[in-house]
Order: C-alpha cells, then structure tokens, then sequence
C-alpha cells in the first residue's frame, strides 16, 4: 500500500540535513513538497496543520539525524 | 487529582482494562465547525492500560469512522518485526469521570485482538498508575 504521506516524507528527508542545522528535536510541518514551519511542540504543529489545511493528510516529524521506532513489548501490528 | 479505579473478576487474565471513548482534537473539531461540516461523535472502545508500549495505538478502523486524517507516520518495532510504517493521528482519549487526555495515537491491525485500543506511556507520562493484583483493581490519577 503506498503511503499517503508519500510526498510529505520524500520532502522532509530532502531537506533533512537543512532542518538539523537550524531546527534539531523541532516539529516539522510538512505539506507536499514545502516545509511549512518548525514548532517546538508537536501538538502545536499538527493544530497548525488543521488550521492551515483543514482534515487533511500532513506530516508532523521530529527533526533528528535518524528516525527513533517506537517499542512495544506485545505485538499488535501483524 | 481527577482519578477513576476499575475491578474485574480477573485481572491476572484479562489485563487492566477500561471503556473509553476516542474523540477528534478540539482544533479539528473547531475547524469542521467552521467549515459547517459535521462533528464525528466520540466512539466508544475497550482498552487496555499498557506500560510496555511507548505510544497509544487505536485499531486502523476507528481513524476511517471517526474521519481523521494521518498527520504523521511512525516506525514501530516489537518482538517479532522492526521498523513497521503506521500512520499517526491526534484523537482525544476520554477516560472515566471526565478525564481527558490528547495525544498522537498510531493505528495497527490489532486483529483478533478483545481490545480495540491501547493507552501507551504517552498519556501514563501525565499521571499515576497503580495496578493492585490481589484485588483485581487498578487506578489512573492525572
């Protein structure tokens, strides 16, 4: 199934390195191909996302150097 | 400090669980209002307090019946899979006795599971939990 963050994604790890230099452990908010601004929070950056794009799929992504997974000691996703 | 406690029968065999309801984010609900658009109601679903999850997960089908979009993608790693892709979405998790608690929950299939949700340390991060095992009860202050 392809994502329906596809271009939000290619958009944040194109601009990954440019992020870590002036917003590292930032929000990102992404909407197709633009970095729309950096938050502190990210509850902050997805109510701006609703505010500025409505019930729509964005991207809410921490600025680091690698993605961290989240950990689950049961297995729900299969 | 806003609390509810639960007893089961069994809590050795059934887990802690609670019947909540999830509900969309105030700001998205503000933003349908104002775009005259209906205001999914809050749905409600069988969870399970679980400290050995670091984020709250919802079932992938209650992001489709409450019409909430994605609004990020996380990687998940269990026992048996590493770097799993699940969509994340903002809900409102409204526990018993009016306690309310908004965080990002991510969606997985959660198949043959009894339960359609599980809180994560994301919202144990804000309060007390106190699971008492031989009096089949457990408590949840915030």
């Amino acid at each position: 199934m392809e994502s329906l963050l596809l271009t939000e994604i290619k958009t944040f790890e194109d601009n990954r390195l440019a992020l870590l230099g002036r917003a590292k452990e930032k929000y990102a908010l992404v909407k197709g191909d633009q970095i729309v601004g950096v938050y502190d929070a990210k509850l902050d950056a997805i109510r701006q996302g609703y505010q500025m794009f409505g019930n729509v799929p964005f991207l809410v992504k921490l600025v680091t150097e690698v993605d961290i997974p989240l950990n689950f000691v049961t297995n729900y996703f299969d | 400090m806003p609390s509810f406690t639960i007893q089961t029968q069994n809590i050795e065999s059934t887990g802690p669980l609670v019947e909540i309801h999830l509900a969309i984010d105030a700001t998205l609900e503000s933003v349908l209002k104002a775009q005259g658009k209906t205001i999914p109601n809050p749905v409600p679903v069988l969870a399970m307090i679980d400290t050995g999850a670091t984020a709250t997960v919802i079932r992938e089908d209650l992001a489709q019946i409450l019409g909430i979009k994605p609004v990020g993608q996380a990687l998940v790693t269990t026992p048996s899979s590493a770097y799993v892709p699940c969509y994340e979405y903002l809900i409102r998790v409204l526990f018993p006795n009016g306690i309310t608690v908004e965080t990002t929950a991510i969606s997985a299939s959660m198949q043959g599971q009894p339960i359609q949700c599980l809180i994560g340390r994301d919202v144990l991060k804000h309060g007390v939990f106190i699971y008492t095992g031989y009096t089949n009860t457990f408590s949840l202050c915030f």
